[in-house]
């Protein structure tokens, strides 16, 4: 994390001083000492880590700025220093070095730690005097301080103002760090408290000092002076005192640099393009379930309209990577067929005509069974088609030796030996691709298909129906030569990002309250611009919502019903 | 007794509060042109001077021992006096530690903004820093301001002998002067007071201060003077009950004596009406409510001493109370008393209406009219 911590305090001889602070250095990064003219020129960077630390004693004396006091204007007493040389410490695997020194070696970052001390000291007020604050601006860098009195029997008001501030300039960063810095800093500020409360308690026994000042001749103004004098040649006990512990700042060390790499690790930075789209959403929430480490099975949370699918879409293995193309990945061996590489390739081999009704049959969901002997062929054609359907309406069985029936996958591979049962023949609507592989197989040949044939035979004639209007759009990118593959997938995905708005819109207005007519059907269409044809289509891609989605919308219109 | 002041209250966050208009630019009276604008007094001085001492025991009533047990001013505490319906002025108590002029601070906004400064010095310690400072300090500030009253308390007096006192006040008078004149700065002018938190030095020290800051006190003085010679009346001061600061007295001078006595005596009347008064009105701020409530406008009290004076006290308004200290043999005619009191209350209420109207006052003239002439019986 790019912050830096400092502990600040009220000092009763300087005012708001800079104790002590920790900051994370990368080695890349040239740190420019603070002031050429403090340290001769000759640390004008620091090259090593080692350098760092031996370098920081020297410049703990000067103030830049305190020309009002003329006699210990420059001068530091014991209540306002706290180490002389400092801690550092190498994270190796991440490669960055934490520095704790009294000030940071950079003038502008001192700059700034100062002007957010005396904000957080001496200006901003918190409410009931101790706890967190937030305040910053673009030039100075934000602020979270959290102010704390730690007990000091000598001290006026037998206590000493602290504060613990960690300065940034990402302010939402900062903001989102908030609940995770403030716990732990208020732990830091405990420890130190209750150290100190100790050692008060202690010296009260020993020293009824209250007591004393009351009753004694204290009102006596001889007595007031002598009782001041005494104070005024140790005006400020070192917070190394007031803990009772020489290691105070080891640990006050160790503890920011923890605060420093744990908020670092606790929120990392995307780039996010433009809005997820209903793809990626359902990319994420297959790799949340996977994210445990159990075996991949993508059960909807919510059994609405599928109760029966329960784990049987068995993914390959749990180490894959569903995100990329939602593909099955190359755990089918590879038996040597040739491949499909995109959808414009099996546009080629099929033509047209048939590219069509194959198409056709994808996008309402009609199952595709692929018959044929080489694996990665089927393997391939498979996700080639998938470039037409949204990823929520994928579910494929690369290669069987037994039918599986449609509600459990929507492309099949099988065998060639297997034949289709009667009862599918008659009642379920889907496409049989026959791939016969040819006799003579010529191992050069410059096409590998040469000879394959490709038989595509239903029981479902859809010849009369009229295919869905995204259908003809992208069988137009597809067609059209002048564009590149990429510009094509990007077609497809937007194609598909337009038509599941409209599935999201259709599918909100059948699950969100009842007793729609048909005559309210019909103006819905033709408000989102779709036909009595698209309706097969825009039923299918339901299932394609992600469950997110779904979850919303029911809870959404459950609440607006109620 | 608990030495645990809670002035969370007073405390306000530094850069805000900026709603008090532009500085003033205009010659004379600041307070005057500007009606709205609450006149800003602020109290500064090194570390331990005993800025916070002064503010506590001056307005909030602490008990001069239990100052003891203050803690350091990390931050600057500012504190509306408001409920004192003639002056509405803000004491603004700066930490010594730190440097307002330095960029970290809006020094045009400090200093732009106020009328009178305060620098507090501790004659019991080496003042030789504290004189550096108060240079630094009046200087820088006249730059911003010009307007700025600067006034010096010459503070922990009870510690020296009378002699050590004149001494000390002579030696820092001339010091401080010496430096302004080096500096160029002859048109600046400070004021010197000897001040205590154990006897009634800073209360008369503040009065001083606040007088300034009030339009008004011409006026108020006229209406007293006409007041007391009519009614036999040696001295009279027209008291803010709740701080003991007097806002006016007539053009006799002030003898410390009568005014500590008229200050216990609003201790004593306060005191009783705390036990025995009636409680009403609760629109006051908890903390001073008790004080609110033992006052009202038909408080009035007589002493009668043992070497022929009579003390006389009369509320005028709700936070104003006229002490007057005269003869025993004038107090005969207390009926006349009374009614020229009732006159200068009268002169006192078309002032504040004024006031309110935002009228400009042509000193003195009105007030002779308001006041009317008293009976001689």
């Amino acid at each position: 994390m790019n912050a830096i911590i400092s502990l600040c305090h009220f000092c009763e001889l300087h005012g708001p001083k800079v104790l002590f602070c920790t900051q994370p250095f990368h080695p890349e990064e040239k740190t420019v000492s603070a002031g050429d003219s403090e340290t001769e020129g000759a640390d004008g960077s620091i090259p090593s880590r080692r350098h760092v630390a031996s370098s920081a004693e020297p410049m703990t004396p000067q103030t830049p700025t305190h020309n009002s006091l003329p006699n210990y204007k420059n001068d530091l007493c014991e209540g306002c220093t706290s180490v002389h040389l400092g801690f550092v410490s190498h994270d190796e695997e991440a490669a960055v070095s934490y520095m704790s020194s009294q000030r940071p070696q950079h003038r502008d970052v001192f700059a700034m730690v100062r002007q957010a001390c005396i904000r957080s000291l001496s200006c901003e007020v918190c409410p009931g005097r101790e706890g967190p604050i937030f305040f910053g601006d673009e030039q100075q860098g934000h602020a979270i301080s959290y102010t704390f009195y730690i007990k000091d029997y000598q001290a006026r008001g037998f206590q000493r103002l602290y504060s613990v501030i960690v300065v940034m300039m990402d302010k939402i960063y900062l903001l989102n760090s908030w609940p995770f810095l403030v716990s732990h800093i208020e732990t830091v500020v405990e420890h130190l408290k209750s150290k100190a409360s100790v050692v008060f308690e202690n010296e009260k026994v020993k020293m009824p000092l209250r007591q004393y000042r009351l009753t004694s001749t204290s009102v006596n103004p001889k007595n007031f002076i002598q009782q001041r004098g005494g104070n005024v040649n140790k005006p400020a006990r070192s917070l190394n005192e007031l803990t009772d512990d020489k290691h105070v700042f080891k640990v006050l060390h160790t503890s920011f640099v923890w605060i420093l790499k744990a908020c670092g690790n606790r929120l990392s930075e995307t780039l996010l393009e433009g809005p997820p789209t209903e793809d990626s959403i359902i990319d994420m929430e297959k790799q949340e379930e996977t994210e445990e480490g159990f075996v991949k099975l993508f059960s909807k949370k919510l059994g609405i309209d599928d109760d029966l699918e329960l784990g049987l879409d068995v993914l390959s293995n749990p180490g894959t990577n569903p995100g990329d193309n939602g593909t099955i990945d190359e755990v089918v061996e590879d038996d040597g067929s040739p491949e499909i590489i995109d959808i414009r390739h099996i546009y080629k081999l099929l033509g047209s005509r048939r590219f069509h009704v194959l198409a056709h049959h994808v996008v309402i969901g009609n199952q595709i069974i692929l018959r044929g002997k080489g694996r990665t062929l089927i393997r391939t054609f498979q996700n080639a088609l998938t470039w037409l359907l949204p990823k929520g309406c994928y579910r494929a069985v690369p290669y069987s030796d037994e039918y599986v029936e449609s509600y459990r996958c929507n492309f099949l591979g099988l065998n060639p030996a297997v034949s289709i049962p009667s009862y599918v023949n008659t009642s379920e609507p889907f496409l049989l691709v026959d791939i016969y592989e040819p006799e003579d197989v010529h191992l050069e040949s410059p096409d590998p298909f040469k000879g394959y044939i490709f038989k595509l035979s239903t029981f479902f004639d859809l010849d009369k129906v009229v295919a869905p209007s995204v259908l003809q759009k992208m069988e137009h990118a597809i067609v059209n030569d002048s564009l590149s593959i990429e510009v094509v997938d990007q077609c497809l995905i937007c194609l598909k990002e337009e038509w599941m708005n409209k599935v999201k819109v259709m599918f909100k207005f059948t699950k969100a309250g009842g007793g729609r007519s048909e005559e309210d059907a019909k103006n819905l269409l033709k408000i989102v611009g779709a036909t009595d044809d698209d309706k097969p289509l825009l039923s299918y891609w339901m299932r394609g919502l992600s469950d997110q989605y779904k979850k919303h919308i029911l809870s959404a219109s459950r609440q607006h019903v109620l | 007794m608990s030495h645990e002041v809670d002035d969370m209250k007073y405390g306000i966050s530094f850069p805000g509060d900026f709603n008090y208009g532009p500085d003033i630019d205009g010659e004379g009276d600041t307070a005057s042109t500007l009606p709205q604008h609450k006149p800003r007094i602020l109290l500064m001085g090194l570390r331990r001077s005993g800025k916070s001492s002064i503010q506590k025991v001056v307005f909030h009533k602490v008990s001069p021992n239990e100052t003891l047990f203050l803690e350091s001013t990390n931050k600057m505490v500012k504190e509306d006096v408001t409920n004192c319906s003639f002056v509405v002025f803000q004491v603004w108590d700066l930490p010594g530690h730190l440097d307002y002029f330095d960029s970290a601070f809006d020094s045009e906004h400090i200093f732009g903004g106020c009328d009178a400064l305060i620098f507090v010095i501790d004659s019991q310690d080496d003042y030789q820093d504290a004189l550096a400072k108060l240079h630094f300090t009046v200087s820088r500030a006249y730059k911003i301001n010009a307007n700025i009253k600067f006034e010096v308390f010459i503070h922990k007096v009870d510690g020296l002998s009378d002699d050590h006192k004149i001494d000390s006040q002579r030696d820092i008078h001339q010091r401080a002067t010496d430096d302004l004149v080096d500096a160029g700065l002859e048109n600046l002018h400070l004021s010197f007071y000897l001040t205590s938190i154990y006897d009634h030095s800073i209360f008369e020290a503040f009065s001083k201060v606040v007088q300034k800051l009030i339009p008004q006190i011409p006026t108020l003085e006229n209406l007293l003077d006409i007041f007391i010679s009519n009614s036999g009346i040696e001295k009279a001061f027209l008291f803010d009950v709740v701080s003991k600061i007097y806002i006016a007295t007539d053009s006799s001078p002030v003898d410390m004596q009568s005014y500590e006595l008229c200050c216990d005596m609003i201790d004593v009347v306060l005191d009783i009406s705390t036990i025995y008064g009636d409680d009403a009105d609760f629109s006051f701020p908890p903390e001073r409510l008790k004080e609110e409530n033992a006052f009202n406008t038909d408080s009035c009290a007589v002493i009668k001493l043992n070497n022929g004076t009579v003390m006389y006290l009369r509320q005028v308004t709700k936070y104003l109370a006229l002490v007057c200290i005269l003869r025993e043999d004038s107090f005969k005619r207390q009926g006349l008393i009374d009614y020229n009191f009732w006159c200068f209350r009268k002169g006192i209420k078309e002032v504040f209406e004024l006031r309110k109207t935002n009228k400009q006052l042509t000193n003195g003239e009105n007030l002779e009219n308001g006041m009317g002439e008293p009976p001689q019986v």
